[in-house]
């Protein structure tokens, strides 16, 4: 008897022999075409960052701690340039401020996992890790005059996720994980591409050099083209741009 | 049929289904995972992760979706309707998993409850292109889970038939709302036109089908009420209807299937009581009318099923006249028992 003419009953222990011979091929043409889905799907996502979050990877570092605009590692180091600065942050979506936020100022020996990308470097503090080893206070320097002021398009991220911890860390599928890390204290960037495709960031703070978050959450800038006129500053090795969150516009 | 209820009746047949669509979803993910990997090395777990479950759900509803119109299309794709629920549960674990592993990924670990930053973290609802795509995703999960949870005989008896097929036809906004999901979401980022293009051909392909089964079905609801005569209605000649088969007709609005097995005729609804299968569909098993998709069974002449079990379907009076079948378009009560018409000339 034909599959077309054979009648299949699902609680009988025995399907039809030329119906089943034609579930078969027909099951076999769905899992090659899934499997095709899958290959295609996989294969034409964008291209990854090769930004690295040694995530497990416990170091340990030394250096005096800096916490405006935001918490970072300074680390001296011989040749130009006075020091590298670590950006620091906590576990999770949170800003590195509760741990370190008493010590500015103070040398400190701490712990964590390294963050990098391109010539950005910051450092997930592993929790209670963080210890002074000395009383002495150095005043936190003063950033540089204004280099330049201008006026940048781009994208507002949370420098942690957009660093290295996730990829991608930025654009509108990562939007509300950006949101919560700023809320939480991450320091935000804006990514700045030109017409070549090169990144360039710029850590954003208030116009007095304060750290914006709340202000950036509340007017929902995070993960869309935005428009920011400021002053741009150095900060040893890092750029930060100054600009009043009330006056950055949402570019539609 | 099942008046005492178990969580899974597995048989041979349902063990072969699972086996097969376990296969099926293993070797996707490893597919998706293992070339993935290989052509972006540089790519998170959690990212790959994320995007192999939400594929494998979203391509598997597609499968669930299709699966109706192709077996109303071509009967040969009945076997896999059979335990299609297995293949929704299936699929709303994939979306389960999905759904959680994002929460955590891009709502957990921050300064306000993961719920509550799914709610308040996207405040964009004012924007198209940036409307918060999250939580359309979240109610498709939220519908699935309804279906899932359901997906059981026991509640659609205690929902009843009309309530259980109601929210199951939920799936259809899941589906639109997972598209959606899609399209304001990942599509932001990932630009590729071919991933686009495999959304629009899986939307064409679902549509397509169902616009097909549609209208086919639409040949089936002409009314034969003209040929009426003494309350009955010419179906058409006896020779006409093949052996242990039936006819669907339409009838004062309602689809009957007149059966022939022997030289009788007997009429049903053509509506099975379990999940309003095409009975006229089926054939006549071991005496019974059997439903071309889940096997459940009625007499002919009354419409019950065998005892111990309880469902029963109306019934219609018939004629056999010069070779013709005659059908009165009055429903019976169900279960109500209606002498078969018998063909003189077919007496054994």
């Amino acid at each position: 008897m034909s599959a077309a003419r054979e009648f299949y009953v699902g609680y009988l222990p025995q399907a039809p022999p030329a119906l089943a011979r034609t579930v078969r091929a027909r099951v076999l043409l769905f899992l090659g075409l899934g499997l095709a889905g899958a290959l295609l799907i996989t294969a034409f996502q964008q291209p990854f960052s090769k930004a690295v979050f040694e995530f497990g990877k416990v170091r340990s570092f030394e250096g005096r701690i800096e916490v405006r605009p935001y918490p970072m590692l300074v680390v001296e180091r011989p040749g130009a340039g006075d020091a590298s600065r670590y950006l620091l942050v906590a576990f999770g979506k949170h800003g590195a401020e509760a741990e370190v936020g008493a010590l500015a100022g103070r040398r400190v020996r701490l712990e964590g996992s390294l963050v990098y990308r391109d010539d950005q470097t910051m450092i997930e503090l592993a929790e209670g890790s963080v210890e002074a080893l000395d009383d002495s206070v150095r005043p936190e320097p003063s950033p540089s005059q204004a280099v330049d002021s201008r006026t940048f398009v781009g994208e507002i991220v949370d420098s942690k996720c957009f660093l290295g911890v996730m990829k991608p860390g930025n654009l509108k599928p990562h939007r509300a994980c950006a949101t919560r890390c700023i809320s939480g204290g991450i320091p935000p960037i804006l990514l700045v591409t030109d017409a070549e495709g090169l990144a360039s960031y710029l850590l954003l703070t208030d116009a007095q050099g304060g750290p914006v978050g709340a202000e950036v959450v509340a007017r929902g800038l995070v993960a869309e083209p935005v428009r920011i006129t400021g002053a741009v500053h150095r900060l040893g090795d890092l750029r930060v741009l100054r600009a009043d969150p009330s006056a950055w516009e949402r570019i539609e | 049929m099942g008046h005492a209820y178990q969580a899974v009746g597995w048989n041979r047949q349902k063990k072969i289904y699972d086996r097969t669509l376990l296969l099926g979803v293993v070797l996707y993910l490893a597919v998706f995972l293992g070339v993935g990997f290989a052509l972006h090395p540089e790519a998170t777990a959690e990212t790959m992760i994320l995007r192999a479950l939400g594929t494998a759900a979203f391509m598997l509803l597609h499968v669930v979706l299709a699966i109706g119109p192709l077996s109303r299309l071509d009967s040969r794709f009945l076997p896999l309707l059979y335990n299609r629920r297995h293949m929704g549960v299936t699929m709303f674990l994939l979306a389960f998993g999905h759904g959680a592993f994002s929460l955590l990924q891009f709502h957990g670990f921050g300064d306000v409850g993961p719920l509550v930053s799914l709610l308040v973290s996207n405040p964009r609802f004012d924007s198209l292109a940036q409307f918060p795509f999250q939580l359309l995703g979240a109610l498709a999960l939220f519908l699935l889970f309804l279906m899932a949870a359901t997906s059981h005989d026991f509640w659609l008896t205690n929902l009843t038939a009309p309530v259980w097929k109601a929210l199951h036809m939920l799936v259809y906004l899941a589906y639109g709302l997972i598209v959606m999901h899609v399209v304001l979401g990942v599509l932001q980022a990932e630009t590729s036109p071919l991933l686009a293009g495999l959304l629009v051909l899986g939307m064409i392909v679902v549509l397509g089908l169902h616009l097909a089964a549609g209208w086919r079905e639409r040949a089936l609801d002409e009314p034969l009420d003209q040929l009426a005569r003494e309350g009955f209605v010419d179906v058409g000649a006896f020779e006409e209807i093949p052996e242990a088969c039936a006819r669907v007709v339409t009838l004062g609005g309602d689809r009957v299937a007149v059966f022939r097995y022997g030289d009788r005729v007997s009429a049903l609804s053509n509506a099975c009581q379990h999940q309003n299968g095409p009975l006229g569909e089926g054939r006549i098993i071991d005496g019974f009318v059997t439903c071309p998709w889940h096997g459940y069974q009625y007499k002919p002449d009354c419409g019950a099923s065998p005892e111990p079990f309880t469902e029963r379907v109306p019934t219609f009076e018939t004629r056999i006249v010069d070779g013709r079948v005659w059908v009165s378009p009055v429903a019976q009560a169900p279960g109500t028992y209606v002498e078969p018409a018998r063909h003189p000339g077919r007496a054994r």
